[in-house]
C-alpha cells in the first residue's frame, strides 16, 4: 500500500475513534457536585455561591454544572 | 494536492451527519407515562399543538422552565395546546420525587434508556420540539432562559393560529 494512503487511513481512524463523547441526556452523573474537577467540591460550591451573591461573578472554582452547554 | 487531501480528510472524518427532524412527523419512541405499560403514542395528539420537552432533574435550566411551561400550558389548553415532557433521568425515582415537590399539570413521560432523545437527536438540555396540529415538528428550541419565553409563546401562538 502506498505510504501516503496508509497515513491518510491512520489519520482518519484517529479522528473516528472519538470514544469519549457524552450525549446531552447522559450528563446526570457529570452534573453531580462531586464530579467537579477540584480537590474540595463542597468548598468550591460554597465559594461559588458566595461570589455569585457578593461579587456578582461566578465560576473559576471548578464548580459542577448542569452539563447542558446551552446556558 | 496531497496536503489538500489530508486536510479534507481531517474535516470529513470529524463530522457526523445528523437526521433533521424539522418538517418530519414525530418519531415513535420508548417513553412511558407513569403507570402505563405501553409507549407513548404521539398520534393521539393529532389536532393539537404539542410542545415536547426533554428535561432532567440534574439540569437547572430544565427545572427553571417548568413553572413557565405549566402556566403557558394551562393558559393555552382551551385553544388546543398540550405539553408532553419526557424525563431522561436514569433514575426515574428522582424525577418522581421532584414532581411530588414541584408538580406540573402537563403530561410527563419517562425514558431512562436514552431511546427517545436519540430518536429526536437531542442536542442540549432542555430541548423543546414544537409540533403542529398535523403532527409535524415545526421548530426546535435548545436550552432555556427567561428571555426565551417570548420566543416559545410566539411559536406556539403561531402554530395554534394555523388550521
Amino acid at each position: 500500500m502506498n505510504i501516503f494512503y496508509f497515513r491518510c487511513l491512520l489519520i482518519a481512524l484517529f479522528f473516528m475513534m472519538q470514544g469519549c463523547s457524552v450525549a446531552p441526556w447522559e450528563r446526570g452523573n457529570l452534573a453531580k457536585k462531586n464530579m467537579a474537577i477540584t480537590v474540595n467540591s463542597g468548598l468550591s460550591a460554597l465559594r461559588d455561591h458566595a461570589f455569585t451573591s457578593k461579587e456578582a461573578s461566578q465560576g473559576g472554582f471548578g464548580g459542577s454544572g448542569g452539563g447542558c452547554g446551552c446556558n | 494536492m496531497r496536503k489538500i487531501i489530508l486536510i479534507s480528510l481531517l474535516f470529513v472524518t470529524n463530522f457526523i451527519v445528523k437526521a433533521d427532524l424539522l418538517g418530519q412527523t414525530v418519531p415513535p419512541c420508548p417513553a412511558k407515562m407513569q403507570g402505563m405499560a405501553q409507549n407513548i403514542d404521539f398520534k393521539e395528539y393529532k389536532g393539537k399543538v404539542v410542545l415536547i420537552d426533554f428535561w432532567a432533574t440534574w439540569c437547572p435550566p430544565c427545572k427553571q422552565s417548568m413553572p413557565f411551561l405549566n402556566t403557558l400550558r394551562n393558559e393555552l389548553l382551551p385553544q388546543g395546546f398540550e405539553i408532553v415532557a419526557i424525563n431522561v433521568d436514569e433514575d426515574k425515582e428522582q424525577a418522581l420525587r421532584f414532581l411530588q415537590t414541584y408538580p406540573v399539570d402537563y403530561e410527563v413521560a419517562y425514558d431512562g434508556t436514552g431511546g427517545c432523545p436519540q430518536k429526536f437527536d437531542v442536542q442540549a438540555m432542555p430541548s423543546s420540539y414544537f409540533v403542529d396540529r398535523n403532527g409535524h415538528v415545526r421548530s426546535i428550541h435548545l436550552g432555556y432562559r427567561d428571555s426565551d419565553q417570548k420566543f416559545i409563546r410566539d411559536q406556539i401562538t403561531k402554530l395554534l393560529s394555523e388550521k
